[in-house]
């Protein structure tokens, strides 16, 4: 009994002290943008990279930093903020229009390789929603093809049996997709496979080796793909397709 | 002229001749040996005989200004009696020396009686221009008696020459410059004219001589001691438009001199010369041609200071004044109002660039009327330029019009100066009517957003929803947890539903199983009942058992239960028609025995046994 008393009272500091954290992130995350509309970007900055330094994130904790960081004209680092963002929740539209925004000020601009509409409507679908939210969808969806099969099952009624048969299909396709773009967005948001350049010019190489030669030159603020790395460099692949080696120090992987 | 007068004397006086003496045909030539560049000539050939195909040499390294005109004269001479005739053909080309050289001119040639005559030919040396050429006028008038001088009178260098005379020799990039281009003489001139005017490569400029009446201001001055007479000819203003050493190449002009030539000094016999030569004809007055040029100018150029550029520096440069003036600050809508913006003082004004003020986008603006009014002094043009605007605001509200801003470099002190014009605060009140002015409806006042700017869009506020990094509840234990659960939750709903269901079914079977049994002991009920001979009670229980039998074996409710259910739940359930038919006229006989009593008991005992065959007989089927 008196094992059980400590457990439980354990716990319940435990519960209390990450509760207190809570409110205070919420404070500080309050105070940060009472100083951002005040226009001291610089001290709501400290606030939220507080708020980041106690291991949690969300989206919109990195978009505000990415419109604190564009304030101060620290368009890299606002770049990098807004891809944090996106990466946690692709449906946010804020934090998409910001980043064009943003990215209308750095030096480089790259036409995109063109996508093909497959790969883009399969994209704007996966940013409908952010990743969590697919797997709470994906969830419903799996409860809601079995109760359709169970109505397909036991049903009397005609009606309610084809109602039970078509939902069915309909939520086991929903169930498919939804575990696609969450599996994907998870893979994604584990797994850093693209960088912002943060130093003003570097030149990419041919080779992960400073005498290769110079391929072409990227300016601050671009975001690279990262396909591959190896003592200090990474392979990287620009929207253009174009493709070559930089060492790590000068981009921020995300 | 005079010779052809005194020959048509002779021919007059004297009586016709008889005799004719005639000399061999000849053609000579005569020419100046020696010219200038540019200067004019005339070569003349002279045939003493009339002759015909007149062939002229080629003037190489000349231009033939005009020619060969032709004139012949004749004359008859009698000497001591012999009478001589003279018949005398010229020739005569217009040359001028094109350039410098000795040039070697051919023979020309004549027939003459089918003899073909030729002249010698010659050489002329052209000898360079030494500039105080001055070619003799042909412009001379008519009552002036001498015409030119066969010696070539000369304008000396120091007593005609020209001169620019710049404001200043180093300048800005847009500051402007005086040139004033200044005619020293100690002779009278009669006429002149501009023949080269500079090109002011990388100048702007604006002529700013005084042209009262056409005639020259002209003033004396002395240099070294001596007294000139000085007319401005030219006075123009140049403005640097870009930086560096410039070069101004010189002005040529053209005027004739007069000068006095040294009396009369031509003594003659001839009494048509003494006529001629009265000083009341001739005023022994040359009229000298000469080309002036001035000295070429070096005009070293400035660029103007970065340092302390504004931002609204706009290339004014100068002294200037910066005025705004606006005539009315409350207005209702739709209603104009005129803002003056006025720059004036010393500088280029006609390239002013006026400061454009910025209006509310409300506000509906015309382009400016800009007027320029200047005067040019020996320091340079100045004066004012105005720009009005015409608003018509179009929104009511309160506005501020912002300063607008002039800035201007001053090239005496070498700095920027900034000028604000007065900020302005309108009260633009709702107009009466205004709507049915612009067509009544209320759609015509509609108008699109206008986008005053782009700006990133605002923080997020609220609940940061913050969770752990990199925490994604996709594939977590609990994610499959709950997936579990889901399906366990699923497969017991079915479990469930399966149970109900095998209920229902087994109470159907146990019905059917039994069927058999309960009829077979309402049967027995009933044979007891046929002994004692009790109608009533018998065929109620002969046919609740066979009632009871056929639902419980079809499982048809009690409350369908009738003969058409029975028929036709048989008839789907393929029991032979017969049986069918049986059943039900057993059923039918029971019913009808049982509401109509009074019948004998053979026909109970058939009934009673009827009823256990077609049980018998369902019970093998069914």
């Amino acid at each position: 009994m008196k094992r059980y008393t400590l457990l439980i009272i354990l716990s319940f500091a435990a519960l209390t002290m990450k509760a207190q954290t809570e409110t205070l992130n919420e404070q500080w995350f309050e105070q940060a943008n009472a100083a951002y509309n005040a226009g001291n970007y610089d001290s709501a900055m400290r606030l939220y990279e507080r708020i980041l330094d106690t291991d949690v994130e969300s989206a919109p904790l990195y978009y505000n930093m990415g419109n604190a960081y564009y304030k101060m004209r620290e368009y890299p680092m606002a770049i990098y903020c807004y891809e944090k963002a996106l990466k946690i929740d692709p449906s946010d539209d804020d934090a998409r229009t910001n980043l064009e925004i943003a990215n209308l000020a750095i030096v480089d601009k790259i036409e995109p390789v063109p996508q093909s509409f497959i790969v883009r409507g399969w994209n704007g679908m996966k940013h409908w929603l952010s990743g969590d939210q697919w797997a709470y969808v994906s969830l419903a969806a799996f409860a809601l093809a079995f109760l359709a099969a169970g109505l397909f099952l036991r049903a009397r009624r005609t009606g309610l049996r084809k109602l039970g048969f078509f939902g069915g299909i309909a939520m086991v396709l929903v169930f498919t997709l939804s575990v696609l773009f969450a599996a994907q967005l998870k893979r994604a948001s584990l797994t850093q496979d693209q960088a912002i350049v943060m130093t003003p010019t570097v030149t990419v190489k041919s080779s992960p080796n400073t005498a290769s030669v110079d391929l072409f030159v990227l300016h601050e603020g671009t975001k690279v793909s990262l396909l591959d790395g190896a003592d200090g460099w990474s392979k990287i692949k620009i929207a253009n397709g174009s493709i070559g080696w930089l060492q790590d120090d000068f981009i921020r992987p995300f | 002229m005079k010779k052809i007068f005194k020959l048509f004397v002779f021919l007059v006086c004297v009586a016709p001749m008889a005799l004719w003496a005639q000399d061999d045909p000849k053609l000579t030539v005569s020419a100046k040996k020696q010219v200038m560049v540019g200067e004019r000539f005339q070569v003349v050939f002279e045939a003493n005989a009339e002759g015909k195909h007149f062939t002229a040499p080629t003037f190489e390294g000349f231009d033939v200004l005009g020619g060969p005109f032709t004139s012949s004269s004749s004359s008859v001479q009698i000497v001591n009696g012999s009478i001589s005739r003279t018949t005398k053909n010229t020739y005569t080309f217009a040359l001028q020396a094109s350039r410098e050289g000795t040039f070697y001119i051919g023979p020309a040639s004549l027939t003459v009686k089918g003899n073909k005559v030729a002249s010698q030919s010659f050489s002329i040396t052209v000898v360079p221009d030494d500039g105080s050429h001055a070619a003799p006028s042909d412009k001379g008038n008519g009552n002036q008696g001498q015409s030119q001088s066969s010696s070539d009178p000369q304008v000396n260098g120091k007593d005609l020459f020209l001169k620019v005379v710049p404001s200043k020799k180093t300048a800005y990039v847009g500051e402007q410059i005086v040139l004033t281009y200044k005619l020293y003489t100690k002779v009278p001139v009669s006429s002149l004219s501009v023949e080269h005017v500079p090109a002011y490569a990388g100048f702007w400029t604006k002529d700013i001589t005084d042209n009262n009446g056409g005639s020259l201001r002209q003033s004396s001055e002395y240099i070294n001691g001596v007294e000139y007479t000085t007319a401005d000819i030219q006075r123009i203003i140049i403005v640097p438009q870009r930086s560096g050493n410039l070069t101004l190449d010189p002005m040529t002009i053209e005027c004739v001199a007069q000068i006095r030539t040294q009396g009369s000094s031509r003594q003659s016999n001839d009494p048509f010369d003494i006529f001629f030569n009265d000083p009341f004809f001739n005023r022994n007055i040359a009229n000298v041609r000469k080309e002036l040029s001035c000295n070429s100018l070096n005009i070293e150029v400035k660029n103007l200071p970065e340092n302390g550029k504004p931002a609204s520096f706009a290339g004014a440069v100068g002294n200037y004044n910066f005025k705004s003036d606006i005539d009315k600050t409350q207005l209702k809508t739709n209603e104009a109002f005129t803002l003056t913006l006025a720059v004036s003082g010393t500088g280029n004004i006609e390239l002013l660039q006026m400061p454009e003020p910025t209006f509310p986008p409300d506000f509906e603006v015309y382009d400016p009327k800009v007027t320029t009014s200047y005067n040019h002094t020996a320091n340079g043009l100045s004066g004012t330029k105005k720009a009005e605007y015409l608003v018509i605001p179009r929104r009511a509200g309160s506005f501020d019009l912002t300063p607008v801003e002039f800035s201007y470099f001053n090239p005496s002190n070498g700095s920027y100066t900034t000028l604000y014009s007065d900020a302005y605060a309108i009260q633009v009140e709702k107009g009466t009517g205004s709507e049915s002015e612009e067509g009544g409806i209320f759609a015509s006042n509609q108008e699109g957003i206008k986008y005053l700017g782009s700006d990133i869009r605002h923080i997020a506020t609220g609940n940061p929803r913050l969770k752990p990094t990199h925490s994604s509840f996709f594939a977590t234990p609990l994610y499959f947890i709950v997936l579990v659960a889901l399906l366990l939750v699923f497969f017991i709903l079915l479990m469930v539903l399966k149970k109900r269901e095998m209920l229902r079914q087994d109470n159907a079977a146990n019905r059917n199983r039994k069927a058999d049994k309960v009829a077979r002991g309402r049967l027995k009920q009933a044979s007891q009942y046929l002994k004692v001979k009790d109608q009533d009670k018998f065929y109620v229980e002969l046919s609740q058992a066979l009632w009871g039998y056929i639902a419980d074996k079809l499982s048809i409710e009690r409350s369908k239960l009738s003969i058409d259910t029975v028929s036709e739940t048989m008839r789907g359930k393929n029991v032979p028609e017969d049986l069918t038919q049986q059943f039900v006229d057993t059923l039918n006989s029971c019913e009808f025995a049982r509401f109509a009593p009074g019948s004998a008991d053979e026909k109970m005992e058939d009934l009673y046994r009827r009823g256990i065959e077609v049980i018998t007989k369902a019970e093998k089927i069914l």
